[in-house]
């Protein structure tokens, strides 16, 4: 497989008042085509802002994209002019966002919104624009789509709201989709048929796609490689099966830990990583996790790990060897 | 839609009804013999008289009745003719003003009107077009500049404004005058030969081809125009430029940019329809306000519209005249209402659907 879009060393601030904010701080990684990649960390952790960045959307000021490159067809989209990055977002990249509630504008028709893309990157008239846009929603299986495109957001429930998204960020064809959180402000059940959904047109359309979420489950069942995420970091990064099989950053152990089971006993309380994630006003000169570590060794607060390799396709920052407890 | 607009129409009488009442119910505080010497020119001096009067306007009668005698008229029993009832457009009669009330709102409501109607472009347009700015320059020195522009225009109490307008460009240097015409165009307008088809001065000049007359009217309007507006810029800028900075930050300005709209069509098809909601609310009262008269502004440029009127009327204790001009301004407020809840309508589709 060829590889898609590559970021290397992103490092994204935001200068707050109360001082600047590392949200982002050397990310890298790469997609293949046709690959779906999981990005996992708790809120905060900066898994949106990373994926927010290489696209140019957060908000600067306050949000400043200090270094790092975003190679998407050879080109930097870190280094692209605001005119041709546009035509990348939606037309090569497509993006869905968590609430679909909020993030579809009230005011205009959900056909309107569909037609857009279609109108600024494939260079569409309004009819063909409208019939591509019914296309779509049946794409995504909403009944009756000549009808609906006529309708507003908050006449759509949530779910069928998140499918017009994805509708509307797969209407150019991109060569990747970028999905954060799609399904957490869904219910169960909806969740599930959203990714049935993608799980579908990923078959059907043969995009790549980068999931993030923090729900260990979800990414499970849909992708093959999976990033985590931990202060800005990639604390670990493998493929799906290893990472389940053989987790070796102690974040990582804590998260699957945290997940309940079928097969657990059911009084036993579920263990939960003590402490809350710290806010980087600082880079930190140690490795960020080490205040929460149950693993910790001397070295942790010495010198912060980078990103080593821990077996095949698998990748940890961590000292310690989880599994013998000694140092790397 | 149409249903949602028939519906409130239909209200509308109703709402009129209560105002009605509210107003008949103040002026019922008064004393029979005190709305004797109200309605009456010549008070009379002894009880037999004013026991008279009362008697023959049926002021001692229930409150309904007189309601009704008030709003529907009453029939004289010996000519069998109708008398009063502001139903038949018989408010009574101004003392302040020597005339008929009628006649009064038929005389200086026109002038109220052309003076709104030049306004609001002005106050409302130039007002949300400065909040825009100062969104779109979000803290930078553009933004700065426009909000000290903004409070400074606030904090003038607007006779303040208005003198100091007054002293520049009529004292000193005589391009804007006050009152509404010049003595010769007055002249002209009030003669034979002009014919007054809207009774709204620039309109007519127009229509009778009388540009110099149009000029005349135009340069009496400046200075109330930009009394009115600058006292009200810092709150449609206010209003605007933190609606706009909300919905800037909405999840849906993101999607638009996510999608590849460009960033002038991010502001004007997607943040800034959502943001003028809050504006049509405002607009509604204050195009309502310039309706009902604008007591001061009106004052201190002698401007002859049913603000001045009130203000006279107050001061000579003229509570027909008062009570009357009242009822037109809640009519006119039920009105403004009504187009601002069809505009929502327009705006926004969850109010549509709903």
């Amino acid at each position: 497989m060829a590889e898609l879009y590559s970021v290397k060393d992103l490092e994204t601030q935001f200068h707050t008042r109360e001082g600047t904010v590392h949200a982002v701080n050397g990310v890298s990684f790469s997609l293949q085509e046709g690959e779906t990649l999981g990005i996992v960390g708790e809120s905060g952790c900066g898994k949106s802002v990373s994926m927010l960045s290489t696209l140019r959307l957060i908000p600067q000021p306050p949000g400043e994209i200090v270094s790092g490159e975003a190679i998407f067809q050879g080109r930097d989209l870190l280094k692209l002019s605001a005119e041709e990055l546009r035509h990348v977002r939606g037309g090569q990249i497509g993006f869905v966002f968590q609430d679909p509630m909020t993030s579809f504008n009230p005011v205009q028709t959900i056909g309107k919104q569909l037609m857009e893309p279609l109108e600024i990157h494939l260079g569409m008239n309004k009819k063909q624009a409208w019939d591509r846009a019914i296309e779509m929603l049946r794409m995504v299986r909403i009944p009756n789509p000549e009808d609906r495109l006529k309708d507003y957001p908050h006449q759509f429930s949530g779910g069928m709201r998140q499918r017009a998204m994805i509708a509307m960020a797969l209407a150019c064809s991109p060569q990747v989709l970028i999905a954060d959180e799609p399904t957490t402000s869904l219910d169960v059940t909806i969740q599930a048929q959203i990714m049935d959904l993608v799980t579908s047109l990923r078959k059907e359309l043969g995009m790549a796609i980068i999931w993030i979420t923090h729900d260990l489950g979800v990414v499970a069942g849909l992708a093959e490689r999976v990033i985590v995420m931990y202060a800005g970091y990639i604390v670990e990064e493998a493929r799906v099966k290893d990472l389940y099989a053989k987790p070796e950053h102690p974040y990582t152990l804590g998260l699957l830990r945290s997940l309940p089971r079928l097969d657990m006993d059911e009084k036993k309380r579920l263990a939960s990583i003590e402490g809350v994630p710290p806010v980087l006003f600082k880079k930190p000169k140690f490795c960020p996790f080490a205040s929460r570590c149950p693993y910790r060794i001397e070295k942790c607060l010495e010198e912060n790990p980078s990103l080593m390799l821990v077996g095949e396709n698998h990748k940890a920052a961590c000292w310690v060897d989880t599994y013998t407890g000694k140092e790397r | 839609m149409t249903q949602y607009i028939v519906r409130r129409l239909l209200l509308m009488p109703l709402t009129l009804i209560g105002v009605t009442l509210l107003i008949f119910g103040m002026l019922s505080f008064l004393s029979p013999a005190e709305r004797v010497s109200l309605y009456v020119r010549d008070i009379p001096k002894n009880d037999i008289v004013m026991n008279s009067l009362i008697e023959r306007y049926g002021l001692n009668d229930p409150f309904l009745v007189q309601y009704y005698h008030w709003l529907v008229g009453q029939k004289d029993a010996s000519t069998g003719e109708w008398a009063g009832g502001i139903l038949r457009g018989n408010f009574g009669y101004s003392r302040s003003a020597n005339q008929n009330i009628v006649d009064l709102i038929k005389r200086r409501f026109p002038a109220t009107v052309e003076l709104a109607l030049y306004s609001i472009v002005p106050l409302i347009g130039v007002g949300t077009w400065l909040g825009i700015v100062a969104a779109k320059n979000h803290n930078n020195i553009i933004d700065q500049i426009a909000r000290i522009f903004g409070i400074l225009g606030y904090s003038f109490p607007s006779f303040v404004f208005g003198l100091l307008m007054l002293m520049f460009f009529y004292a000193k240097y005589q391009i804007f005058p006050p009152d509404r015409l010049s003595n010769w165009a007055n002249l002209v307008v009030t003669g034979e030969g002009f014919t007054s088809y809207t009774s709204l001065v620039t309109i007519d000049a127009l229509l009778n081809g009388r540009f110099d007359i149009f000029l005349d009217a135009l340069r009496h309007l400046v200075l109330p125009i930009l009394t009115l507006s600058y006292i009200n810029w810092a709150l449609y800028l206010r209003i605007m430029r933190s609606s706009m900075l909300e919905s800037m930050n909405q999840d849906y300005v993101v999607t638009a940019r996510a999608k590849g709209v460009k960033e002038k069509d991010v502001v004007n098809k997607h943040a800034r329809p959502n943001a003028m909601i809050p504006i049509v609310t405002m607009s509604g009262m204050t195009i309502a306000g310039l309706l009902s008269g604008v007591t001061i502004t009106e004052t201190i440029f002698i401007y002859p519209g049913i603000g001045s009127a009130a203000a006279a009327a107050s001061t000579q204790l003229d509570v027909v005249t008062i009570l009357s001009l009242v009822l037109l301004t809640g009519f006119i407020l039920l009105v403004a209402n009504l187009i601002v809840d069809i505009t929502y309508a327009f705006l926004d589709p969850r109010v549509r659907l709903s």
